[in-house]
C-alpha cells in the first residue's frame, strides 16, 4: 500500500459515522477503499449504514423534490396539486412491493421523482415546440434525453437490490422519517 | 458601427447589416423621416429579442435548479446503495455486475 493511500485510509477511519455520512466525497472515499477490497473499510461502512438515518434523510429530500415539482407542474390548478401526490402514492406503493426494505422503498421514491420529472420536462417541450428555435428546442431534447437516462437507472438499482435478495440489508431509524403518503 | 451613414451630399441615411453565407451585408433603408422609423421599428424588435432571451435564461435557469436536486437525490441514494451492497458482501466488477466475493460464496 502507498504512504499516500495508507494516509488517507487513517484518516477516514478517524472520522466519526457521522461526520462520513455528511460528508459525500469522504463517503465516497470509504466505499472507494472498500470496492478496492480494504476489509478494513468494511466495518466503518456498516457502522455508518446501522447508526446514520441516511435512508430517512434521502426519503425526505425525495419528498421535497417531489413538492416542488408539483409546484411547478400544477401553478394555481389546486384539482392538480389534490391529484398528482395521490397519484404519487399509489405508484410509489405498487413499485415498492408488499412489505419492502427500507433500501427499497427509497429506491421506489427515487423512481417515482424521476418519471415525474421526464413527464415534467416532456410537458414543457410539448407546449412550447411551435415557439422553439432550433436551440432551444435542441437544449430541451438534451435535457429530456438526460433526465430519461436518470429514470432508467433508478429503476435499474431497484432492479439490481430485488436481484440481491434480502442479503442487501441496512438498518434505518423509522423515527426519523416523515413519508406520511 | 452606427447604422446611420453620412451621405456625400450631408444627408443621413440608415441602413441595416446582417450575416449571409458568412459575410456582412449592408441593407440600405433610408434617410429622413422612413430611415427614422426603420431605426424605431429595429429597437422595438431589439428590444423584444433581449427580453425574450433574458425570460428564456431566467426560466432555464429556474429549471436547472430543479433538475439538480433530483441529481443530488439520485447521486445519494446511488451513494447508499453501493455502501449497501459493499457492507453486505458484494464486490462491482469492472464498473459493471455486482458479484458476491467469492470467499463470502464459499463460507455459505
Amino acid at each position: 500500500m502507498s504512504s499516500k493511500k495508507a494516509d488517507s485510509n487513517a484518516k477516514s477511519d478517524s472520522y466519526s459515522p457521522s461526520e462520513l455520512a455528511t460528508d459525500k466525497k469522504k463517503l465516497m472515499d470509504l466505499i472507494d477503499r472498500a470496492q478496492d477490497g480494504d476489509e478494513g473499510a468494511l466495518p466503518l461502512l456498516r457502522k455508518i449504514l446501522d447508526e446514520v438515518p441516511s435512508v430517512a434523510r434521502i426519503i425526505d429530500l425525495a419528498r421535497n423534490v417531489e413538492r416542488s415539482l408539483i409546484e411547478n407542474m400544477s401553478g394555481d390548478d389546486v384539482f392538480t396539486q389534490e391529484a398528482i401526490p395521490r397519484n404519487l402514492k399509489a405508484m410509489r406503493k405498487e413499485i415498492a412491493g408488499e412489505n419492502p426494505s427500507p433500501l427499497e422503498r427509497l429506491l421506489a421514491e427515487r423512481i417515482t421523482v424521476c418519471w415525474l420529472e421526464l413527464q415534467y420536462f416532456q410537458a414543457i417541450y410539448a407546449q412550447n415546440l411551435g415557439d422553439l428555435s432550433i436551440t432551444q428546442s435542441d437544449y430541451h431534447q438534451r435535457r429530456i434525453d438526460k433526465v430519461h437516462k436518470r429514470y432508467l437507472s433508478s429503476i435499474k438499482a431497484l432492479a439490481q437490490i430485488r436481484k440481491m435478495g434480502p442479503a442487501v440489508q441496512i438498518n434505518i431509524a423509522e423515527k426519523q422519517i416523515n413519508t406520511s403518503g | 458601427m452606427s447604422p446611420w451613414e453620412r451621405r456625400e451630399r450631408g444627408g443621413l441615411y440608415y441602413t441595416r447589416s446582417r450575416k449571409e453565407g458568412g459575410r456582412v451585408v449592408r441593407e440600405y433603408v433610408g434617410g429622413g423621416i422612413l430611415g427614422e422609423l426603420a431605426a424605431q421599428m429595429d429597437a422595438l424588435e431589439r428590444e423584444r429579442r433581449e427580453e425574450q432571451a433574458a425570460r428564456w435564461k431566467e426560466e432555464q435557469e429556474e429549471l436547472d435548479a430543479l433538475e439538480a436536486t433530483v441529481e443530488e437525490l439520485s447521486e445519494a441514494s446511488d451513494l447508499l446503495v453501493r455502501a449497501a451492497l459493499l457492507a453486505s458482501g458484494y464486490r462491482q466488477h469492472n464498473r459493471g455486475e455486482w458479484r458476491r466475493r467469492r470467499e463470502l460464496k464459499e463460507s455459505r
